[in-house]
């Protein structure tokens, strides 16, 4: 009981943590002493407190995305290893489900930033559009691959290398299948390179364009969305790397660690390089795509191979 | 069958009675009997019946009755025309000035009541004349609007894909009731017994066939057609049963075979990956909005044909999971396209009444001025993305397992490979459609208007057109929540006996979905009232616009900029045209750009054999002199030739 209380409140409050450690590690780089790794958590809280203004132009469907949004995150993350629900882990095919409950909310995130009428939120929700039809298939590939060489139908394929394949493999289609998702974390999540969540001019912003016009509650909402999406698929690297054998407290406290590691991870790159120009952001994404491809190609020739 | 040919009977005793009405009661008229019909239709199809027999000198034994699978289909096409008869009330009211109505409501029933029969009768023969009545009535109904010159042409290139069809569908079946001796569907089976090196040639002529029929790449191209130059309750019929038909062949002659070859399995799957990718790709990129919409079928009707495959899939590796999964998948897709295609046809409908026009990038707006319109286009989008808690999910989750599923089985490297490759296709057709969707609601329904026809839009459509929305909307969730009874009206044995096991296991995994669906809409419900609280009191502004606030709306994006950064990746294997007039002198006047993508497999395949072809008939010019004679002679020359040949054979 007390377990699923912790995976609960992890899932709700770690993505504000991550977040903070973010900035912290940015703030560490650039030789500042930085906020407290709590601020996303007051600022959430001052947001519901503030009053949200709508924009004349907009229908209920701008009032309606942010819950919607949210939920939608929310809800998938019950579906991830670690912090999800064991029933719900262990049906058949819930990954489907998964990617299809995010993709709702990526929905109502496109006609919300198109119902304001405004050209900058267009603009970011046409990019955010472009740049999920081609991560998807890819993380498709990786789970299907995963799914083939473990023989399990589930998200527990992330855990399980239970295949008699030689250690080597295991491990290459690890590493590719953390990278792979990583770059996935930083596309979906809109973090640099392919988005700078602290710019100042809306035509070089995608995710943040997107929610212009959203104000308060709203954009409170939303702002948690994207970090519990963020946590969601850091969790799928921490799945793959903790072993689903050791005890549950341990892994959770292997869990924690492996989140702030990627968060410090995200941090340095965000203090290391510059947003890369729109037209090299689809090169990025395909780089995903062909580590894909090649983790596929590999159990391929492993499984079938001679 | 009594209550089966009462219903086709009333319906054509229907469409004929409305000559005898004033015009404006032709369509109530017509709404009334295709009502009446459909119930009884559909009684007939759930209780079960006895086959109707009778011989005919030449063709033999012909049954009329209606097996799982037929009965499936029956309730689909009851339903749709019913909805799109009741739809058709509003729509035509303002297209019907001064045209044949009464023409257009016999060929409407006369279209519905030969769909019926082609899934009912049960020999070769007669299925071919019922196929050609559905042919022919569906072009009379698509060229209504006959004085313009684009309907006009896209009727006539309609009819000839048809024929074209035809003549492979005859020959599957003239090989299939040589090798038998009987042109009855019921002795097709043990044609393949004797001869299964048949199986490739047959299979794939009526792949072909039906195919061309049904929009398969790349004989897809009368569907972007045909569909915007229809009126849209035809558009809807057409697009939500009408191709259905020519899945229903394939799957029927799928049933004769029982054994599929792996040749056929990689072929069915390869062509249709090939044609749902590339009908969401030229979906994306369309401006008329019942062009993309008829692009949307495209790639709806490759993934029907995915699941196909993977029926045939399972067969190869007699894996009973994996069949019941593709047929639950295949037969509930089929439905929910109908459910979603018919609400998306009549909401464009809705549009093209209300503003007078199907450009996309004219519209915008519309949400305030059509609320009700707004509302169920949603659902048909959200349902159409496959999302939850709508019908669309459940069958691209059951595809997807099927898919997961044969991936457990002792594949080879090149069937796991392409599986793979398959499933990718499908999240990118996924992901695409996400993008087509969020693309035509945004620009038509949200922001500001973008022309003078949106503008003009003053109020929401009549009750009549509202009705049918509505409850197709309501349809989208209810077959969702209903999905794990779908064994009740689906033919789920009809690849594979005993599983009773599967559709069990198949069930309760939907079960426990339709659960999980569930919840999570109540979890939507809770989160929008703790919203509800925590908000307070809201304010109104202006959008936000780098601080001025005196915007117009040609500042929003368009649909062409909407998709520009995914069609600007695609570039190379888009055909633009455009149309330019650039600004001249020192008080330029008139300029305009227009660019359009055209069909590139239509431009550098179809177009190049239409020209080689014209080449060669020009030849043959000379003989159609315009003398009488001439004509007997050739006729008479034409009958020696057949007597010596039939006297050589």
């Amino acid at each position: 009981m007390i377990i699923k209380i912790v995976k609960m409140l992890l899932l709700l409050l770690m993505p504000f943590i991550m977040l903070g450690i973010i900035k912290k590690t940015k703030a560490f780089w650039s030789g500042r002493k930085g906020i407290s790794i709590f601020q996303p958590i007051y600022d959430f809280s001052k947001l519901l407190k503030k009053e949200p203004v709508y924009s004349e132009t907009t229908s209920f469907i701008f009032k309606l995305a942010p819950s919607i949004i949210l939920t939608s995150a929310i809800f998938s993350g019950f579906f991830v290893p670690i912090i999800g629900i064991e029933f719900l882990i262990n049906i058949d095919f819930s990954f489907v489900i998964f990617a299809y409950i995010l993709g709702i909310g990526k929905f109502f995130a496109l006609l919300s930033a198109m119902d304001t009428g405004s050209s900058f939120e267009g603009m970011g929700a046409s990019r955010e559009a472009c740049f999920t039809t081609l991560v998807e298939p890819g993380f498709f590939i990786i789970t299907a691959s995963l799914c083939a060489m473990n023989h399990i139908n589930t998200f527990e394929s992330f855990r399980q290398f239970v295949t008699d394949l030689p250690l080597i493999t295991k491990i290459c289609v690890i590493v590719l299948a953390i990278t792979a998702l990583f770059i996935m974390i930083l596309i979906e999540c809109s973090r640099i390179p392919t988005d700078d969540p602290a710019t100042h001019l809306e035509l070089t912003m995608i995710h943040e364009v997107m929610i212009l016009d959203n104000s308060g509650c709203d954009l409170a909402f939303i702002m948690w969305a994207s970090g519990i999406k963020m946590l969601i698929i850091s969790t799928l690297i921490a799945s793959l790397i903790i072993p689903a054998v050791i005890p549950q407290y341990l892994t959770i406290l292997l869990y924690i660690l492996i989140l702030i590691i990627i968060s410090v991870i995200i941090g340095t790159i965000e203090s290391g390089m510059a947003r890369l120009r729109m037209s090299h952001v689809y090169e990025f994404v395909f780089v995903m795509v062909a580590i894909a491809l090649i983790i596929l190609a590999l159990v391929t020739m492993k499984v079938f191979g001679t | 069958m009594e209550i089966f040919f009462t219903g086709i009977a009333l319906l054509v005793i229907g469409g004929l009675l409305t000559c005898l009405f004033k015009e404006t009661i032709k369509f109530k008229i017509l709404a009334l009997f295709s009502c009446i019909a459909s119930i009884l239709l559909i009684i007939s199809a759930i209780l079960p019946s006895k086959p109707f027999y009778f011989q005919n000198p030449i063709f033999g034994n012909v049954g009329v009755y209606n097996d799982s699978l037929s009965s499936f289909f029956i309730i689909i096409i009851s339903i749709i025309t019913m909805l799109s008869s009741i739809y058709s009330n509003g729509y035509m009211e303002y297209l019907a000035k001064n045209k044949k109505i009464t023409a257009h409501c016999f060929f409407y029933t006369l279209l519905t009541a030969a769909m019926l029969m082609v899934v009912t009768v049960q020999n070769a023969f007669f299925f071919l004349i019922m196929w050609e009545i559905m042919s022919l009535s569906s072009f009379f109904l698509v060229i209504f609007e006959d004085d313009k010159k684009e309907v006009l042409s896209a009727g006539i290139k309609y009819l000839i894909y048809m024929h074209i069809s035809v003549v492979f569908i005859i020959s599957a079946f003239v090989l299939m009731s040589i090798k038998s001796g009987s042109y009855d569907f019921s002795t097709f089976k043990s044609v393949f017994v004797s001869h299964p090196y048949l199986k490739d040639i047959i299979f794939i002529l009526s792949f072909v066939g039906f195919g061309i029929k049904a929009g398969f790449f790349p004989m897809h191209n009368w569907l972007p057609e045909a569909h915007p130059a229809a009126p849209s309750h035809v558009s809807a019929v057409m697009s939500a049963v009408m191709i259905k038909t020519g899945i229903y062949g394939i799957l029927k002659v799928l049933t004769f075979i029982d054994m599929p070859t792996p040749f056929i399995t990689y072929t069915v799957l390869f062509i249709s990956v090939l044609t749902a990718v590339y009908g969401i790709i030229y979906a994306i990129t369309q401006k008329d909005i019942k062009k993309l919409l008829a692009y949307s079928s495209v790639e709806n009707i490759g993934i029907i044909g995915l699941a196909i495959s993977l029926i045939m899939f399972g067969k190869l590796y007699h894996s009973n999971l994996v069949i019941t999964l593709a047929t639950f998948g295949c037969f509930m897709h089929i439905l929910n396209h109908s459910v979603f295609k018919c609400l998306l046809f009549m909401g464009v409908g809705s549009i093209y009444r209300q503003t007078h026009t199907k450009n996309i990038e004219q519209l915008g707006g519309l949400i305030k001025k059509m609320p009700y319109t707004a509302v169920f286009f949603l659902f048909a989008g959200v349902a159409i993305c496959a999302f939850p808690p709508l019908n669309g999910f459940i069958s691209e989750f059951l595809i997807y397992g099927s898919m997961f599923s044969v991936l457990k089985l002792p594949l080879t490297s090149l069937s796991f490979i392409s599986i793979v490759l398959a499933i990718a296709s499908l999240a990118l057709v996924g992901t695409l459609v996400i993008l087509a969707m969020t693309k035509i609601y945004s620009v038509a329904f949200l922001g500001n208007p973008r022309s003078d026809y949106s503008k003009n839009a003053e109020k929401d459509v009549p009750k009549s057109m509202l009705i049918p929305m509505g409850i197709l909307a309501i349809l989208t969730f209810v077959i969702s929540i209903l999905s794990p009874f779908g064994e009740y009206i689906i033919p789920l044995n009809l690849y594979a006996d005993y599983n009773q096991d599967a559709i069990f296991r198949v069930s309760v995994i939907l079960l426990i979905i339709t659960m999980i669906v569930s919840s999570f809409l109540i979890f939507i419900i809770i989160m929008c009232l703790i919203k509800r609280i925590v908000i307070g009191k809201s304010k109104q502004y202006k959008t936000w616009g780098c601080g001025y606030n005196k915007s117009n709306s040609s500042i929003q994006y368009t649909a062409s900029s909407y998709v520009y950064p995914f069609s600007s990746i695609l570039t190379p294997i888009f055909k633009k045209v455009y149309e330019v007039k650039k600004p001249k002198g020192i008080f330029p006047q008139n300029a305009y750009y227009n660019s359009e993508i055209q069909d590139v497999e239509e431009a550098y395949l179809i177009n190049p054999i239409i020209k080689y072809d014209e080449k060669i008939l020009t030849k043959f010019e000379r003989l159609q002199d315009g003398n009488i004679q001439h004509y007997i002679l050739y006729g008479l020359i034409f009958l020696i030739l057949m007597l010596i040949g039939a006297a050589i054979c």
